[in-house]
């Protein structure tokens, strides 16, 4: 698993008029747990389908671990995929599930397919088309994971989960990323979905990539900066602002800024990942800021 | 993926052995009833009155059940092609797409060709199967009816017999598919499937049929003793047109022409022809002009290189489709 997990390059998807991925350049470092965050509609499940290949860019080049999407039967055995909604078939049964799977997979792993079902109380000879959403999105989940991928992508996995089953999946997904030497790249438009589970995060607003890189780095390089109304121009170099409100005699900043910043003129505050994000799902401006430097 | 399809199509497989059971005993019962007919006629040992026995035959056939099952055969070998088309090509791929079950299907371990491929062996397959089987049934079973009757080669019972219905099975199969691929709702993709599958069959029986093989010709004089048409017109014009005569035979065209090769459409010659003098005047009349019948016709003998042609000519079309599918659902997203 030396290969990047995924590398975007000028990454493009445009529909007839609408752009859905305007110009992602990513470099996911391997064997990380990836969290694709961003507003609905801001081209997350674009990414996704890029990377299994469903769809083909625009412009660009994307590559996942190393190969192209969905270019032969050993691309599509190293990448497992659950879709929004996680799409099953009806009118088959669970267990028809499993030996399409079993039949379709040569990686398959019968032993962890069979215990994953056990586990999750799912009643073999019922249909798909019957299970609730959690069970459903659970048997999903268990197509994917049973073909032993080296990479699981999963597209807004939970968002159709109430809270008890959306905890169930999410440690599900804890328990198999412990166990298994794969990397995930899931996608939410909650960030406390991601929060527990990832330690990279890509987020992604109206069709492009506002900031990317490691949860740790992330954290540790964004501040919230409190202090007197001031001019925005005078902030010490190397501090760029996210997100800005001003009442009339204070100024609140988040920043971001690679060396600590000097606390004399502002109270400095370290930000939770959720605020973090928000501030760049708020953000304005057009242009997107580089994503951050990682060291592989 | 040969598992997977088959478990997907298994319903529609056993309706499909429930249906060609069920014409098999309907067909093997009233086939006891033809073949008894057809010993009691005396068809098969006739010396000199055939055509009697031909006739007390198909009188006998005619009255009984099996008349009614030889109509309902003979629709039912144009509908199960349109049936297959509707029912099992254009769902294979519409449904897939429509209910998004083809983003987990495009993601096993399984190239989006194989999987193509797997579909359209099994259900094509099948398709060709039982297209075969029930042309095999009532071409066997209608035997002695169409031999009595001469008239297979002719164009509605010509598609309902031999191997013509394997290539508009295989046809319409691959087109449902095409149709569902492309538009990706499955029962616009049925409309368009039968609306496309009826079109092909009828201009090819209205249209091309007659071409795929060229016809036999014939010119010899004019029987007047067995003029099926004889019609005066107003401008001093007539039409003639005598019987053609030809038993099994499917007949293009026939004419009536002078000694110089123009087709005969008069002067009528009021002396001979007209209300007054009645019809044999003028036949007689007609007999005297040297007048000659012209022939275009397919005999008995091109019935199966004309099927041959045409189920080769709806199979090739049937690959050109799945050659299409495989380019497009490569790009498909």
């Amino acid at each position: 698993m030396s290969s990047p997990v995924l590398q975007a390059e000028g990454l493009s998807k445009r529909y007839r008029r609408r752009e859905a991925l305007s110009d992602c350049t990513i470099a996911v470092p391997p064997g990380r747990v990836v969290g694709l965050v961003g507003p609905n509609g801001a081209g997350k499940t674009t990414l996704l389908h890029l990377a299994v290949g469903l769809l083909r860019p625009t412009a660009g080049d994307i590559e996942v671990l190393g190969g192209h999407p969905a270019s032969g039967a050993a691309q599509l055995a190293r990448v497992g995929f659950v879709a929004q909604d996680a799409p099953t078939y009806a009118g088959l049964s669970v267990a028809d599930h499993l030996r399409f799977g079993a039949h379709t997979n040569p990686g398959w792993d019968r032993q962890l397919a069979d215990d994953r079902v056990t586990r999750l109380g799912l009643d073999r000879s019922q249909k798909a088309g019957k299970l609730s959403g959690g069970q459903r999105a659970q048997l999903a989940l268990t197509l994917a994971i049973a073909k032993r991928p080296d990479l699981l992508i999963l597209d807004e996995p939970v968002a159709s989960l109430d809270p008890l089953a959306r905890r169930e999946f999410l440690q599900g997904l804890m328990v198999f990323i412990a166990e298994h030497d794969a990397g995930v790249i899931l996608s939410s438009h909650l960030v406390s979905d991601l929060e527990r589970v990832c330690d990279y995060l890509i987020v992604l607003v109206a069709s492009r990539v506002r900031v990317a890189g490691e949860v740790e780095d992330l954290l540790a390089s964004h501040y919230r900066l409190t202090g007197a109304r001031r001019d925005l121009a005078d902030l010490p170099t190397g501090v760029e602002v996210i997100e800005d409100s001003h009442t009339d005699r204070q100024s609140t900043l988040i920043a971001r800024s690679t060396t600590p910043i000097d606390g004399s003129s502002f109270a400095v505050e370290q930000l939770a990942l959720e605020d973090l994000v928000l501030a760049y799902m708020s953000q304005t401006a057009t242009d997107p800021l580089p994503a951050l430097e990682t060291t592989p | 993926m040969i598992w997977f399809t088959w478990r997907q199509f298994r319903t529609q497989t056993w309706i499909a052995i429930g249906a060609l059971a069920a014409v098999g005993v309907v067909l093997v019962v009233t086939g006891r009833s033809i073949a008894d007919a057809y010993a009691a006629a005396n068809v098969a040992a006739c010396q000199g009155d055939c055509a009697t026995a031909i006739d007390t035959f198909l009188s006998q056939v005619w009255t009984g059940a099996s008349g009614t099952v030889y109509d309902l055969a003979n629709v039912i070998m144009y509908v199960v092609p349109a049936v297959i088309g509707i029912f099992w090509g254009a769902p294979l791929l519409a449904r897939e797409l429509e209910t998004g079950t083809h983003r987990l299907a495009w993601n096993q371990s399984v190239t989006r060709t194989r999987w193509l491929s797997a579909k359209l062996a099994v259900v094509g397959g099948a398709a060709a199967a039982t297209a075969g089987l029930l042309s095999w049934a009532v071409t066997s079973w209608a035997g002695h009816i169409d031999q009595a009757a001469g008239d297979r080669i002719t164009p509605g019972l010509f598609g309902a017999r031999g191997i013509a219905p394997v290539g508009y099975a295989l046809f319409a199969f691959v087109l449902g598919v095409t149709a569902g691929m492309l538009i990706r709702r499955t029962v616009p993709a049925m409309a368009a499937t039968l609306a496309i599958y009826g079109a092909a069959v009828i201009s090819m029986q209205e249209w091309v049929r007659a071409h795929l093989v060229p016809a036999s010709h014939a010119t010899r004089p004019l029987d007047t003793s067995s003029l099926d048409t004889l019609m005066l017109s107003d401008n001093n014009q007539m039409t003639v047109i005598a019987s053609d005569n030809l038993s099994n035979a499917w007949v293009l065209s026939n004419q009536t022409i002078t000694a110089t090769g123009q087709v005969f459409t008069g002067p009528v010659n009021p002396q001979y022809c007209g209300p007054d003098q009645g019809p044999q005047a003028c036949v007689d009349w007609l007999a005297t002009l040297g007048l000659r019948q012209d022939l275009t016709y397919h005999p008995a003998s091109h019935f199966w290189p004309l099927q041959w042609t045409e189920a080769g000519i709806f199979i090739a079309l049937a690959v050109l489709l799945a050659g299409f599918c495989f380019w497009w659902t490569r790009r498909l997203t």
